[in-house]
Order: C-alpha cells, then sequence, then structure tokens
C-alpha cells in the first residue's frame, strides 16, 4: 500500500499538521482524501467505506457543480455540506481531488 | 369519396322497368308526392310532414333529435345573426322552374332515388353529403334530391347524422322553395302558368347487364341464334375431337426452409448533456485559444489533462528534488519510509503528493476545518454573538431529562436565573499556550473577530520564551499565528491605522511589530538595534494617534512605550525601531503605570494597570497588587474610591466599553464584575476561577457583553455577561453623580 510520505517542505508539513488536528476534533468519525480517479491519497476509514463515499460523493459533487454553472456558468461549488440525521458529510471539491470529513455534531 | 364515384357513375345509370329497386321508388315517389302536394300549400317545414308519414320508420326518433323551425338559425351571445350560410346557393328562378318535376316524373324520380340508396350506402361521411348532394346535382336535381333522400331514409336506416345533416339540407333546400313558391303565390294564383317538361340526361350509377331478353327487342333474334349455337355445341361435345379432354400439371417444387441469420447488430447509445456552463466552457476556451483548456465535453480526461499540464511546470522542480531524496534517505527531515525501495518516482506517484501540497488543498484544508469547528460551537459563537441558538432538531434523547431537570429548577431558583451573571462559552487553548502565563490581550482594530494574546511570566523568575498568538473567534482551538519571541511578552497593541501591525512589548525591555497578515514568523521590526532601548520591562505599548500633525510629523500613528525604567519613549519606525527620550505624557489618554507612582503615592506595591474611562475623560481607575482597585480623577492627588473584595493582587482591571459605571477587575482567584450604579461596596458578578490557576488578564469584547479572562494556564475564556441591567440615565451622568457624591460625603 502506498504510503510513503516525503516530507520536504514546511508546507507539507503544516498540511498533515492541520489533517490531523481535523481528525481529532470534536465528533469527526473520519477523514478522506481521494484523487481525482478515486484511489484514497488519505483516509481514517477502512477501504471499502472510503470507496464507496468517495464514489457517492464524487457523483454527487458533479451534479452540484453541474447545477451551480448551470445557474451560472461564471460560478463554481466551492463547498458541500449534507445534513444527515445522524451526521454532516463535507466536501471540499476540487477538480482534482475530493476533500470529504465526516462528523457528528452532537456528540 | 364514394359521392364523387356517385358523381362519375351518374351517367352509365340505366333504368329498367324490371329493375326492383325501381319499383320500390316509384311507390316512394308517390309516397313523397303526396307529401309535396302538401308542402306547397302549408309553411311547416316539409321535412316534418315526410317524417310523420314513415311512421315506421327509426327516423322519427331522428328526427326529434332535428329542431322543427324551417329555419335554423344560430345565434351568438350577442344576438348577432351567425347562422352558417349553406354552400351552395341554388338559383331560386332554376329551382323554381323544376319543382314540377317531382310529382310528373316516374322514372326520373326513380334514378334519382337509386342514385341515393346507392350513395348512402356506400356513404360514410354524410356531413359531406349534405352540401355534396346539393352542389352535385346543381339546380334541376336539387328538389329531386330532397325527395329521394326522404324516401331512402325510410327504406335504409343510416346512421343519424347522416340523415340528420342532410334533412337538414333539405330543410333548407325547401325552405328555399317555399319562400319562392310564396312569391308566385300572392301574385299569380289565377294565372294561367305554362309548365314544360323536358327529360334531364340519365345518370348511370350501375349497369347490371341482364340476363334476359325480352323477345320484342332487335338483338331477341341474334340472341336466339347464339342461344341455339351453343346449345348444339354442347351437345356435340361429347365425342367430338374439336374438344379433346386434357390435363395438364404443373409442377411444384419443393419448397425449401432457408434461414439466415446474421450477427446481433449492437447498439450503443450515445447521449450527451449540452448543459449552460459545458458551452460556456467550450466557447470559452475556443474564444482564448488555449491549448492548455481541453474543449472537448468528457469530463473524465478533462481534470487529468489540465491536472497534467498545470502540474508539469509548476511542480517539476519539487519532482526532481523528490528524485534527490530517494537516493539520499538521511537527509529527508521528518518522513516515513517505506520499506519497498522508491527507485524513480513514476508518473502517478507524485501526484497525490503534489495535491497535498497544493494551494488549493490548504485552502479547502482551513475551511474544512473552520466548517467542523462552526458546526461544534454553533450554539457558543450564536450566544457570543446575542444571537437567538438554534437547537439540533436531532439530538432528541437528550431533551427529556433536561426539560425535567429545567422544570424543577425553574420552580427552584426563579430569582437565581435573573440575577446577573457569568456563563462561560468557551476558551482559546491549545497544547502551545499550556502552561504559559496570559499577560495582555488585545482585539484588532478593523476585524474585531481577531484577538491577539500575548504570553509571558509577570515576575522575574520562571521567564520562559514568550508567545504570541492571534486567534480567531472562528477556531478556538488552534491560533492562526503563532509567534515566539525571546522574552515573555507583556503588552500589546494593534495599530488602528494599519490594522495588521502589531506592537508587542516585552520583558526584556525590546519592542516589536509584527505583520500579521503574512505567515512570517519574524517580526518586521524589532527595537534590539536601538541604543536607547529599554532595559526593564516594557509595561505599555500603545499606538497613538496624531490629530493634529505636530511641526515635521506626518499625521499618522507614533508607537509609544512606557517601561520599568521610568521612561516613556516615542518610537519611529524606521530601519530599526528609534526613539525619542522621555515625552511628557500631557497628551497622552494612557499612561504607564510608573507616571501614576510618581504623582501619587497612594498605592503601596507596584501598579498594574491603569485604564481611563472610555465615556468620563478625566476619570481613571488603577489597580495593585495592594489588593484594591481605585477610581481617580485627573485633578484630584487622591483616590475617589477604593474597592476592595477580597486579599489578593488585583492583576488587571478594564471599564465597560458599554456602561460607564461598570468596570472590570481579575484577582488571583475570580473575576469581578462592579456596577458602580448598583454598589460601590461589592461587586455585582463573581466568578471564580478553577483551583490551581490564576486569573491574570481581563478584556472586554467591544460588540458583544462578553469578556475575555487569561489565566496563568494560558487559557483565555470567554464569558457572556447575563443579566446585567445597568440604571437608567446617560451613562456619563451616573459616574459623575456617583463620583460627586462620594465627594461630597467625604468632605
Amino acid at each position: 500500500r502506498f504510503s510513503a510520505v516525503f516530507i520536504f517542505s514546511p508546507k507539507q508539513a503544516e498540511v498533515e499538521e492541520t489533517l490531523k488536528r481535523i481528525q481529532t476534533h470534536k465528533g469527526v468519525i473520519g477523514t478522506i482524501v481521494v484523487n481525482a480517479e478515486g484511489i484514497p491519497i488519505r483516509t481514517t476509514l477502512d477501504n471499502s467505506t472510503t470507496v464507496q463515499y468517495a464514489g457517492l460523493l464524487h457523483q454527487l459533487t458533479m451534479k452540484a457543480r453541474s447545477t451551480v454553472r448551470d445557474l451560472d456558468p461564471q460560478n463554481d461549488l466551492t463547498f458541500l455540506r449534507i445534513r444527515s440525521k445522524k451526521h454532516e458529510i463535507m466536501v471540499a471539491p476540487d477538480k482534482e481531488y475530493l476533500l470529504i470529513v465526516i462528523q457528528n455534531p452532537s456528540e | 369519396m364514394s359521392t364523387t364515384k356517385a358523381k362519375l357513375k351518374k351517367p352509365t345509370l340505366k333504368v329498367t322497368p324490371s329493375s326492383r329497386v325501381m319499383n320500390v321508388s316509384t311507390s316512394g315517389v308517390l309516397r313523397v308526392n303526396h307529401s309535396s302536394t302538401y308542402a306547397r300549400s302549408i309553411n311547416a317545414s316539409v321535412s316534418r310532414k315526410s317524417f310523420s308519414l314513415a311512421a315506421d320508420s327509426k327516423i322519427l326518433d331522428k328526427s326529434s333529435v332535428q329542431t322543427p323551425k324551417h329555419t335554423v338559425q344560430v345565434f351568438d351571445e350577442n344576438g348577432k345573426d351567425v347562422t352558417p350560410q349553406p354552400l351552395y346557393q341554388p338559383d331560386p328562378a332554376a329551382v323554381m322552374s323544376k319543382h314540377s318535376k317531382i310529382f310528373a316524373s316516374d322514372t326520373s324520380g326513380g334514378t334519382m332515388s337509386d342514385f341515393y340508396s346507392t350513395a348512402y350506402q356506400t356513404t360514410t361521411n354524410a356531413s359531406f353529403a349534405g352540401p355534396f348532394t346539393r352542389s352535385v346535382f346543381g339546380s334541376s336535381t336539387v328538389s329531386r334530391g330532397s325527395q329521394s333522400t326522404m324516401e331512402s331514409m325510410n327504406e335504409e336506416i343510416e346512421d343519424p347524422s347522416s340523415k340528420r345533416d342532410v334533412s337538414i339540407s333539405l330543410s333548407d333546400v325547401q325552405v328555399r322553395r317555399e319562400e319562392v313558391k310564396e312569391l308566385i303565390k300572392e301574385e299569380m294564383l289565377d294565372e294561367v302558368v305554362d309548365r314544360y317538361l323536358i327529360e334531364s340526361e340519365t345518370l348511370w350509377l350501375l349497369h347490371m347487364p341482364a340476363v334476359s331478353v325480352s323477345v320484342d327487342s332487335e338483338e331477341a333474334e341474334s340472341v336466339k341464334e347464339r342461344n341455339n349455337l351453343y346449345m348444339e355445341l354442347c351437345k356435340n361435345r361429347m365425342g367430338n375431337d374439336k374438344y379433346v379432354e386434357r390435363s395438364m400439371q404443373t409442377f411444384n417444387g419443393a419448397p425449401k426452409t432457408k434461414e439466415v441469420q446474421c450477427e446481433a447488430i449492437t447498439m450503443v447509445d450515445a447521449a450527451t448533456t449540452a448543459t449552460t456552463w459545458d458551452m460556456y466552457d467550450s466557447f470559452r476556451s475556443a474564444g482564448l485559444g488555449e491549448a492548455a483548456l481541453s474543449p472537448d465535453t468528457d469530463k473524465a480526461s478533462g481534470p487529468e489533462i489540465v491536472s497534467n499540464h498545470r502540474l508539469d511546470p509548476t511542480r517539476a522542480p519539487e519532482r526532481t528534488m523528490s528524485v534527490i531524496s530517494t537516493t539520499s534517505i538521511a537527509s529527508a527531515s521528518s518522513s516515513r519510509i517505506e520499506m519497498e525501495p522508491f527507485v524513480v518516482p513514476s508518473e502517478d506517484e507524485p501526484d497525490p503528493e503534489l495535491i497535498m501540497q497544493s494551494e488549493k488543498f490548504q485552502q479547502d484544508l482551513f475551511v474544512m476545518e473552520r466548517v467542523i469547528l462552526e458546526n461544534i460551537y454553533q450554539p457558543k459563537l450564536a450566544a457570543y454573538r446575542q444571537l437567538p441558538t438554534l437547537e439540533d432538531p436531532d439530538i432528541v434523547p437528550k431533551v427529556v431529562p433536561t426539560v425535567v431537570s429545567r422544570r424543577e429548577e425553574s420552580s427552584l431558583d426563579e430569582e437565581s436565573t435573573l440575577t446577573p451573571a457569568l456563563e462561560r462559552l468557551w476558551s482559546f487553548s491549545c497544547e502551545l499556550t499550556s502552561g504559559h502565563n496570559v499577560s495582555s490581550m488585545a482585539w484588532n482594530k478593523r476585524n474585531p473577530d481577531l484577538l491577539a494574546v500575548g504570553y509571558g511570566q509577570f515576575d522575574f523568575k520562571d521567564q520562559k520564551s514568550g508567545l504570541i498568538c492571534c486567534w480567531s473567534l472562528k477556531n478556538p482551538t488552534w491560533p492562526e499565528r503563532v509567534f515566539t519571541c525571546e522574552s515573555g511578552v507583556t503588552t500589546l497593541d494593534f495599530s488602528a491605522s494599519n490594522a495588521s501591525q502589531l506592537a508587542v512589548g516585552m520583558h526584556d525591555g525590546s519592542i516589536a511589530t509584527y505583520n500579521v497578515e503574512s505567515r512570517e514568523k519574524t517580526p518586521v521590526i524589532d527595537s534590539s538595534d536601538c541604543a536607547h532601548k529599554h532595559t526593564s520591562p516594557v509595561w505599555q505599548v500603545r499606538w497613538i494617534d496624531h490629530e493634529r500633525g505636530a511641526s515635521g510629523e506626518d499625521k499618522g500613528e507614533t508607537l509609544i512605550s512606557v517601561s520599568a525604567d521610568g521612561r516613556i519613549s516615542k518610537w519611529f519606525l524606521r530601519k530599526g525601531l528609534d526613539c525619542i527620550g522621555p515625552v511628557l505624557p500631557q497628551s497622552l489618554k494612557v499612561v504607564g503605570n510608573l507616571s501614576i507612582t510618581l504623582t501619587s503615592p497612594c498605592s503601596q506595591g507596584p501598579l498594574y494597570r491603569i485604564t481611563w474611562s472610555p465615556f468620563c475623560s478625566d476619570v481613571f481607575l488603577s489597580c495593585s497588587s495592594d489588593w484594591t482597585i481605585q477610581l481617580w480623577r485627573q485633578d484630584l492627588f487622591t483616590p475617589v474610591l477604593g474597592f476592595t473584595s477580597t486579599q489578593s493582587a488585583v492583576y488587571d482591571v478594564m471599564w465597560s466599553p458599554k456602561w460607564a459605571t461598570v468596570f472590570g477587575a481579575v484577582n488571583e482567584g475570580r473575576v469581578e464584575i462592579w456596577d458602580l450604579g448598583a454598589s460601590i461596596l461589592d461587586p455585582t458578578i463573581v466568578s471564580l476561577a478553577s483551583p490551581g490557576v490564576k486569573l491574570t488578564s481581563l478584556l472586554f469584547a467591544t460588540e458583544t457583553d462578553c469578556i475575555l479572562v487569561g489565566d496563568s494556564d494560558g487559557q483565555v475564556s470567554v464569558y457572556q455577561l447575563k443579566n446585567l441591567t445597568v440604571g437608567e440615565g446617560t451613562q456619563v451622568d451616573a459616574l459623575d453623580d456617583i463620583i460627586g457624591s462620594t465627594l461630597a460625603s467625604q468632605l
């Protein structure tokens, strides 16, 4: 499994730290970073769950982005939050990756 | 159309006396004749009369549908006559001349009836029959048409609509005829009228050649002869050589089944959605003519192309760097390397790392963290901002017990909920700050959500390196900026004109300014090079706004510092910080401790803080380690009022920015909020600190009713003032009254 990390810039260290901090916040169930193909880069959940989340959210993000841009082509989707009964899924989409955090705010 | 066929057949119709149809028709005609005679004299609708005759036919029922008026008139809602006019207007003169034929001609009537019966048999769309009947036959045949339709209707029962239409047409025609007749009647009743009977041309509809010929006809002879010949032929047929029976047989080839099967034709569904943004993108990329932007609509390939292109030029140096780092394992500072050798980074492998390092990713992480925290801290932040807190609808199970307990509480402590109290909302702290003593706090002048906290020890012992943290309200768990300093920070102040400039005074006497906007960890300017820098702890730094530009000076802000070595210095921000020597504190509103100790030696022990009232310009408070807070007026050398509550040093005191009579103070173990309007002997609100922690600094929030309390453990707690009702009347007056009354009582 690919897990080699080369931290050759202070920015990288900061990024790792921020990720770690996010994971330790109250109520955060999991953090996933997947690339455009759906391959997980960083994840705190098991592989099957990660792949499932990534695939489904990728589609939803595409649809959401399509909606936003249909309404105004100069606009673009920056953040997507889905609040469900049990938890909240927050997605920061990008062309190259998807940053997904699942949080249970009521914990 | 059947009617057109009928038209063609018109000339071919031959009437022979032997035809059965004719017999019936003649009877029909006779019947009709009867009715027509009546029609002439009576103005009533002929159609109606005829229908009454044909009692046995079903047409009676159908006729009831017809409205019994001889003119069919249609009126619209305005009363205008919008009767549809018939397409064909028969020539009344022609009608008149021919109408007598109805009665006279038997055979001709028969032809018409023949025609009509067949026409009806073949007509499907009878609505055509109406106009057609009139137009087809012209004036000469209209009358006949009318009577024969009646007759055919009697005989054959066709669909009612056809009859109805035709009968309407019939009535129309009849009407016209009658109108014409009217004119005649009145004028020329007694005149002798000549009537001419002319036979019209014959219309052939059907020709059925007869099987028998009359003996009297001319052909009879030839026919007879032919018949005889034929009979002889038949007789001779038996043994005649001329007629030999032969049979033939055709070969029927054996049928053979052949099957053909082709390969399944694969169907591929191709679909594309032309979305608005797709077209916009294509248009833009086509317009710009950039090769980088891929114009194709396939989204899957799009990002790849873009990403490769984008990453290549910018990340190439880093990729080469990664190659270098693989070879020198020792140089990797804090990396987790797997056991497998990482020889050459393939095209894909660095990409995930590149993603992680991209600016956008960092930005997204930043936003994500804030979103998560917002979820966690939303009720607290809402309380801070004095917004109604929304209850999470999903937290159902917790509601029940709290409701019960709340009810109990509310019944018992009805009064306690109304007493002023401090409610703790949250605290700014992280592992970086734990153990550090909070020495000063300052709000940013432009962004009221930004807080700078300086950490440093007050006393000489246990001097750690100082720390400055810039906290944002949106993230109480991690500071936005962290600056480390060599010595403990004792004072902070944000500049008003340049909102990102933060001046810091330190325990070792040095002063530095930081630019909080950038991510640099080093100060912008330092006073370490200055020859005249302070040698003792700087107690206060302030940015002072010059309202009037003194000679040669720019209008703007200057930095003033007060230090324990007895000097008040004004600093110029040039290449380094440079200062002018002691500056008289007359124009300064906020003065360090030292100046006061010079003028009023009433308090023992060092003064920790002096703060002017934001409402009354000549009133200020001081707090010191001699357990007292003292209220001074500028012109008096003795304090007006003194407040003591506990036997512990008061570290910080601050006026409330909202109420003139309210101030807050922290001593070692408690936070006290005093309301001079309510009581000058006791604090209105007292909140105890957690055991083992000393409260060291206090700051009021400018926009809301909250206070920030810093303690010796590095935590800055945010409390909300609840139920603090301050007396009415203008604030300044209230304070003045109190001071005045106190002074009066003293005299």
